[in-house]
């Protein structure tokens, strides 16, 4: 039907002028008739005007009220951008197929940058591996990698991969990038962190203040900075920066992670950070995200694993390259030793030493009456076999060496305790006349020995030579009661005795002394003095010719009576008188004059 | 705990950084104004049980050569303006300084500190002059570095300002 819209709905004319004269009653039948006649229509009519009236109104007024609805839309949800995003997508579908260059134009300014900083990040990546290829070649630590590479026949290039990759991501930060305040903060344990609040704080500054000094802003700001072995890496978003402290050597991915994770915080928690008021607790969640880029990043500084093989070996490799320092070790602290036990040694000079492949070789001197170049190097556990020695025979001066010397020539007795006093002999104690004789002669010649006073020694006889004495001197030879007719039993002993005396008469003789052996005969108290006297003669006598009978007869032997006037004491009368009828020895020594030391 | 950008602004020398050294917490020397042109302190209040971290942006003053870097007040939630009270000129300055603000971050609640209260002989401040900051509806207060005299009300009142509160009663 047309009709103006904003006309009422009315009865029209020809119906509703004609029965207005008619009368209420037939007015009324009339309306009647019409709602019979024209009821649904009308209300039809009526639901349409009303549905046209308001369309008006909402396009007069949709103008004003779509920003804002769009606005509260998307606060809510994004339910107007999915509804919305088909039809921009064909909108600018169809735009790019009428006029392409349009669309060209339009996102020309946004991707041109975009292009740059992507090349421009490559680059840079590059110019960087180039740069620690190019350092680690030259240091010591690539010539380690490449034996390294050589050892295990991985190629160089990923040993140096695999060394230049260690890095840790100490701390993260992430920062609102209009006021600078710090929406989260993450860092591993040992990172020494000062207060997150300023640091975000002074590196919005301080990236402010590089790009207020160099225009910098559209180039994407300070990104990224480097002190000493600390890199900080900056990653910008639209409403907030991540900024990575970095220690060692930042791989170009890990740019690309802490992008990914920038934009994955960008889309995940757009609503928090548009409407940042100062309170970080809506960015909370994100947390995770910036643990696991500390976390992640880790992992790929892991250690390299070795299999069981080479592990035997390196361990087999190690033991052999131990047991080589323990066995320099002890071979030096024995050569030390033996050095300086020979330096020490008495008699011993060391002239050369020398440790080659072909074993040691030792040079010197050596006094015979020091110590024995083999001797010290057994005692210091060298095998002498092992060693080449040269060793010259000298004389030393050296004090202990000439009392050794002199030791060793004049033989002193046990008694007699030899001195060096500056060179001269000094001599204490008792030695034979005989030792004495020769002493004095020989004194003088020995080498080393400057005088010597030899005037104290007290001469007396060896006691060897007094214990042979006193054997003597103890045998009492017994006769019978009047009797000077010797038993068996006594003559086997008396002939038994020859040899001793013998030794006896040699000692004293070889001691310098001259000795007389007197054999003296007695008697008991019975009987006559006079008969007694003879008897003990002939007691004394009968020994004496049953020691020639023996085939001891020297001139020394003499024999005396003595009767009952020189009695021996016994336990009681009758041992007294049984000892008195005998035969004892008596020896008697007397320093041999000079005569007897020239036949010497 | 609720974080805000304050940025602290005045003419050369009046006394900002010795204002609030007694009161924050820092971790940088003062060589940075030198250098960056701005130090950064923090300084905790509390608001009505609430913990206000201030993050205080202290920019270098404003000099014959140099004027204040406009970046460094973006993002501000406040700026607490410094004058010397014994210099005139530095307040004068205010105003000045509130034109650059205003241009770069719009208004933001602002509060004015006329310092140096402690030095009352050289004092060249009037009565008028504090009203005249009340009518632009700028809260302003005495401080001392020297005594401490309203360093803490005047950063609990910004603190305030920036959570909203007085906004009407100001009526910036």
């Amino acid at each position: 039907m047309p009709a103006d819209p904003t006309r009422p709905l009315e009865p029209p004319e020809e119906l509703g002028a004609a029965p207005a004269d008619d009368g209420s009653r037939d007015g009324e039948s009339f309306a009647k008739l019409r709602e019979l006649l024209l009821g649904e229509e009308s209300r039809q009519l009526e639901r349409l005007r009303r549905e046209l009236d308001e369309s008006e109104l909402s396009v007069e007024e949709l103008a004003e009220r779509l920003p804002g609805a769009a606005a509260l839309s998307s606060s809510q949800d994004d339910q107007l951008a999915r509804a919305l995003a088909p039809t921009i997508e064909a909108g600018i579908d169809e735009s790019v197929e009428r006029d392409p260059q349009r669309i060209a134009n339009a996102v020309y300014p946004v991707l041109g940058p975009a292009i740059r900083k992507a090349i421009a990040e490559t680059m840079a990546g590059f110019v960087n591996a180039i740069n620690r290829a190019i350092e680690h070649s030259l240091s010591p630590r690539g010539l380690k990698w490449r034996f390294e590479a050589w050892r295990t026949g991985v190629p160089y290039s990923q040993i140096v991969i695999k060394h230049a990759l260690v890095f840790q991501v100490e701390q993260l930060f992430l920062i609102h990038r209009e006021t600078g305040l710090l929406l989260l903060h993450e860092h591993v344990d040992e990172a020494g962190t000062k207060d997150p609040d300023l640091v975000s704080g002074m590196l919005t500054a301080i990236r402010d203040f590089v790009s207020d000094s160099f225009d910098a802003e559209d180039e994407g700001g300070l990104a990224d900075f480097r002190v000493g072995t600390l890199s900080v890496l900056v990653e910008r978003g639209p409403e907030a920066l991540l900024a990575a402290v970095v220690r060692g050597q930042p791989p170009t991915e890990l740019r690309l992670q802490l992008e990914e994770t920038l934009e994955l915080i960008h889309l995940q928690f757009r609503q928090p950070l548009a409407k940042f008021d100062g309170d970080a607790t809506p960015l909370e969640p994100a947390r995770p995200l910036l643990h696991d880029r500390l976390e992640t990043i880790l992992t790929t500084d892991r250690p390299a694993t070795l299999g069981w093989a080479p592990r035997a070996a390196w361990l087999v490799l190690a033991l052999v390259v131990l047991l080589g320092i323990v066995w320099t070790v002890r071979s030096h602290l024995a050569w030390e030793r033996t050095l300086r036990h020979l330096e020490e040694a008495p008699g011993i000079v060391l002239i050369e030493a020398e440790r080659g492949l072909g074993g040691w070789r030792l040079r010197g001197f050596f006094d015979s009456d020091g110590a024995d170049p083999g001797v010290v190097l057994a005692e210091s556990g060298i095998d002498p076999q092992d060693v080449t020695g040269e060793w010259q025979p000298y004389l030393s001066l050296e004090p202990q060496l000439v009392l050794a010397r002199t030791e060793r020539l004049l033989e002193p007795p046990p008694s007699l305790e030899l001195e060096l006093d500056r060179g001269r002999l000094i001599a204490r104690g008792s030695a034979s006349p005989r030792w004495r004789a020769r002493a004095v002669r020989l004194v003088d010649s020995i080498p080393g020995i400057a005088g010597s006073d030899l005037s104290d020694v007290e001469l007396a006889p060896s006691d060897e030579l007094n214990r042979m004495l006193r054997e003597v001197e103890e045998v009492h030879v017994l006769f019978r009661l009047g009797s000077a007719e010797l038993d068996p039993e006594p003559r086997t002993r008396v002939e038994a005795l020859g040899p001793a005396l013998a030794r006896l008469l040699d000692l004293s003789r070889a001691e310098g002394y001259e000795t007389a052996i007197e054999l003296v005969g007695r008697t008991d108290t019975t009987g006559t003095e006079q008969t007694n006297r003879l008897l003990s003669r002939q007691r004394a006598d009968s020994v004496r010719d049953a020691l020639v009978a023996a085939g001891f007869e020297v001139p020394e032997l003499e024999t005396t009576g003595v009767g009952m006037s020189e009695p021996l004491r016994g336990e009681d009368p009758e041992s007294t008188s049984r000892i008195n009828r005998s035969t004892t020895f008596r020896v008697q020594l007397r320093p041999a004059g000079p005569a007897s030391e020239v036949m010497e | 705990m609720i974080q805000k950008k304050i940025c602290m602004v005045g003419v050369f020398a009046t006394g900002k950084t010795s204002l609030v050294r007694r009161w924050v917490e820092s971790i940088f020397s003062d060589k940075y104004h030198s250098t960056v042109g701005v130090k950064i302190d923090r300084k905790q209040v509390e608001v009505r049980g609430t913990t206000v971290n201030l993050v205080l942006w202290d920019l270098a003053g404003r000099d014959e050569l140099e004027d204040i870097k406009p970046s460094y007040l973006r993002g501000a939630s406040g700026i607490l303006y410094v004058v010397d009270g014994t210099r005139r000129e530095t307040f004068d300055q205010v105003f000045e300084l509130r034109d650059i603000a205003a241009r770069t971050i719009g208004e933001v609640p602002s509060v004015v500190a006329l310092n140096k209260s402690d030095l009352r002989a050289q004092w060249q401040l009037e009565r008028a002059d504090s009203s005249r900051l009340d009518d632009m509806g700028w809260h302003n207060f005495t401080t001392s570095a020297l005594t401490g005299e309203g360093v803490e009300e005047a950063f609990e009142w910004l603190a305030k300002l920036t959570l909203g509160d007085y906004r009407g009663e100001v009526g910036s």
